[in-house]
C-alpha cells in the first residue's frame, strides 16, 4: 500500500521512538557501566558519560571470581548444548521418519514435560542429585538442565526435520543406500540450519538458567554466572552499580555474539518452537 | 503428519524390512526415553509421592501424612493468596504483552528505515537473561539515583520519588511491567511472521468495500491472526503463570508476600520454610490449576499437527 509521505514519516517516528524505548534499559546498562563513579550519582544523571571509563570492567576481572563463573557458565552450557543436541538430533529424526507403536504418545509427552514448570521438578532433583552425590558439581546442573532443555530441542528439531521432503532420503534408499547412511548423507545436511538454531536456543537457555543454579549449587568454585553474579549485589555491603552493569554487559556478550552473526537462526527458531498456528 | 515410512521398501522383504526400521527408530528414541524417564518422569511421580509426606529439608527426615499437606494448604492462608497473586501477575502481564506486541507488529510490518535493525532491538529483552534484566531494573528504579523517578519527575508526572519494588501496589504493578517489557518480543516475532503472510488482496478488497485502517484491522488483520494469537496466548499464559526468577530477583515475593506467586511459594517452603511435603503438595495443586492451559495448548498441537 502507498501512503502520504507525511504518514510514512509519522510511522517511522512512532515506531524508533517506541523502539527506543524499549532498548532503553540495556542501553542505560552500557552508559552506566562507562561512567566513572563520580559522575555515577551526580543529579540530574548524565545520558551520555562526560568520561569514558573502563576501570569497572577492570575491576570485575580482577577483583570478583567473575572469570571464574564465566568458566563455570561455558563449560555447562556447551555441554548441555551438546549432549541436548545429540540426543534430541537422533530422537526427533526417530519420532519424524519411524513408525512403531508409541510414537504418538511419546511426541505427546515431549510436548507436555515443554510446558511443565520447573519448580515441580526441582525438589525431587534436588534430592536425587544429594543422593547421588551429584550435588553441588557442575555434572548435576548439566543433568538438570536436560529437563528443559531436552523437550525444547526435540520440539524444535522435530518441526525442522518434518520439513524436510521425504522423496530425498526415498530416493537415497533406492540408490542402495543404508537408513543410517541416508540419515548422515541426506538429512543431516539438510537438518544443518535447524539444528544450528536449536543449539543456539539451548546455549542461551542454559546460559541464562538461575533457578536449579540457585538450589543445586552453593559453592563458588562451580557456580554459574547468573548466582555468581546476583550474589555480587547481595553480598556488598553498599551496592556498586556501575561494576554490577559492567558485570551485566561482560555476561551478555555470548548474546551479543549470537545477535550479531547468527540472528536469522534465532528468528527461524521462534517459528519452529510451536507458534506456527 | 501423516507419515507414512519404509515407503521404498521392496515388495519381497518388505515385512522384515519394515520391522527392521521400526527396531532402528526405537534404537534412536532410546537415549530420549531414557533420559525423560530418569530426570522427567521419575522427578515427576516423586514429587506426587513427596506431596504425601512431612519432611524436614535439612536432614530430609520425615513421616507419611497422607492427603494432610493439601488440606493444610487448602483450609490455610497461603495457597489461595499466592493463586490470586498468580492470577494477578499472568493477567496483567500477558494483556499488556499481547496488546503492546500486536501493536508494534503492525508498526514494524510498515516500510520502517532501518527496520532489522529495529527488529534485533526490540528482539534483546527476551534474550538477554533475567539476572541482567533485574540488575538494569533495580538500577533504573532506584529510589535515589534512578533514571525513572528522575524522568518522572523532570516531567512533571509524579513530585516525589517512588519506592516502586517496596510498596503495594507498585510493586505487583512494576513486575507486570517489566515481564511485559521482557516478553512481549515473542507476541511480536510470532504476529510479524504471520502479519508478512497476509494477502495484500484482502485488504485491497476491503478498501474497495470502503473500509478504513481501523475497519481493515478489525475485519482483516485480526481475524487472519486468530489462530497464531490463540497459540501465542496460551503458550505466554503458561510460561508467566510458572515464572520464577523475574519475581523472585525483583521483590522476593514482598513487600508483605504481596508479589508471591505460586513457584515462588513452592520455593520458600522448601528452601526457606524447609518444609519438602508442603512444598511438593504447593507444587503438585498449582500444576493442576496449569493443567487446564496445557490441555488446552497440547489439545491444540494435536488438532495443527493431524491437517
Amino acid at each position: 500500500m502507498t501512503r502520504r509521505p507525511a504518514a510514512t514519516i509519522a510511522i517511522n517516528l512512532v515506531t524508533w521512538a517506541i523502539v527506543l524505548a524499549v532498548a532503553m534499559p540495556l542501553l542505560w546498562m552500557v552508559v552506566t557501566s562507562l561512567k566513572p563513579q563520580s559522575e555515577l550519582f551526580r543529579i540530574p544523571p548524565t545520558l551520555i558519560p562526560s568520561t569514558v571509563t573502563f576501570e569497572h570492567y577492570w575491576r570485575v576481572l580482577t577483583e570478583t571470581p567473575f572469570l571464574l563463573y564465566f568458566r563455570n557458565s561455558m563449560i555447562l552450557s556447551v555441554t548441555t548444548t551438546a549432549v541436548v543436541v545429540v540426543i534430541g538430533t537422533l530422537g526427533a529424526y526417530s519420532l519424524v521418519r519411524f513408525t512403531y507403536p508409541g510414537r504418538e504418545t511419546l511426541a505427546g509427552l515431549v510436548l507436555f514435560t515443554y510446558l511443565l514448570p520447573s519448580v515441580v521438578l526441582i525438589i525431587p532433583l534436588y534430592l536425587l542429585m544429594v543422593s547421588l552425590g551429584l550435588a553441588n558439581t557442575i555434572a548435576s546442573l548439566v543433568i538438570a538442565y536436560t529437563t528443559f532443555a531436552l523437550p525444547y530441542a526435540l520440539w524444535l528439531l522435530r518441526s525442522f526435520m518434518a520439513g524436510i521432503p521425504e522423496d530425498l532420503e526415498s530416493a537415497a534408499l533406492v540408490d542402495g543406500a543404508s537408513r543410517i547412511g541416508a540419515f548422515v548423507d541426506i538429512i543431516l545436511p539438510q537438518a544443518l540450519p535447524g539444528i544450528i538454531s536449536t543449539a543456539l536456543f539451548t546455549f542461551i537457555l542454559s546460559w541464562n538458567e538461575y533457578l536449579y543454579a540457585l538450589v543445586l549449587v552453593n559453592s563458588d568454585s562451580v557456580r554459574p554466572l547468573t548466582t555468581g553474579v546476583m550474589n555480587m549485589l547481595i553480598a556488598s555491603f553498599n551496592i556498586e552499580w556501575s561494576l554490577l552493569m559492567a558485570a551485566s554487559v561482560m555476561m551478555s556478550i555470548p548474546l551479543i555474539v549470537i545477535f550479531a552473526f547468527l540472528q536469522s537462526y534465532l528468528t527461524s527458531g521462534f517459528g519452529a518452537g510451536g507458534v506456527k498456528g | 503428519m501423516a507419515t507414512t515410512t519404509a515407503r521404498a521398501a521392496p515388495a519381497a522383504g518388505g515385512l522384515t524390512l519394515d520391522r527392521r526400521y521400526a527396531l532402528l527408530g526405537v534404537l534412536l528414541i532410546a537415549p530420549t526415553v531414557l533420559v525423560f524417564c530418569a530426570v522427567i518422569v521419575y522427578p515427576l511421580v516423586s514429587a506426587l509421592y513427596l506431596s504425601l509426606f512431612s519432611i524436614y529439608t535439612p536432614t530430609l527426615q520425615g513421616g507419611f501424612v497422607g492427603l494432610d499437606n493439601y488440606a493444610a494448604l487448602l483450609a490455610g492462608g497461603t495457597f489461595w493468596p499466592a493463586l490470586a497473586n498468580t492470577l494477578i501477575w499472568t493477567a496483567g502481564t500477558l494483556s499488556l504483552q499481547i496488546v503492546f506486541g500486536i501493536a508494534l507488529a503492525l508498526l514494524l510490518n510498515e516500510n520502517i528505515l532501518f527496520r532489522s535493525l529495529a527488529r534485533s532491538l526490540i528482539l534483546f529483552p527476551y534474550f538477554v537473561s533475567t539476572v541482567v534484566a533485574v540488575l538494569v531494573w533495580r538500577w533504573l528504579f532506584n529510589d535515589l539515583y534512578g533514571l525513572a523517578n528522575h524522568l518522572l519527575m523532570l516531567g512533571g508526572i509524579i513530585d516525589m520519588p517512588v519506592d516502586w519494588l517496596g510498596r503495594m501496589p507498585n510493586a505487583m504493578l512494576s513486575v507486570i511491567v517489566i515481564g511485559a517489557w521482557k516478553y512481549f518480543p515473542f507476541v511480536v516475532i510470532a504476529v510479524l511472521a504471520r502479519l508478512q503472510t497476509i494477502p495484500e488482496q484482502l485488504y485491497e478488497a476491503a478498501t474497495i468495500d470502503g473500509a478504513g485502517p481501523v475497519g481493515r484491522f478489525f475485519d482483516v488483520t485480526l481475524p487472519q491472526l486468530r489462530e497464531v494469537l490463540a497459540v501465542v496466548i496460551l503458550l505466554r499464559a503458561i510460561w508467566d503463570f510458572k515464572e520464577f526468577d523475574l519475581i523472585y530477583l525483583l521483590t522476593g515475593g514482598g513487600p508483605l508476600n504481596h508479589t508471591r506467586t505460586l513457584p515462588l511459594a513452592v520455593y520458600q517452603e522448601a528452601f526457606g520454610l524447609n518444609r519438602m511435603g508442603m512444598a511438593s503438595a504447593t507444587a503438585v495443586l498449582m500444576m493442576l490449576v496449569m493443567l487446564v492451559f496445557m490441555l488446552a495448548y497440547l489439545r491444540r498441537a494435536a488438532r495443527a499437527g493431524a491437517k
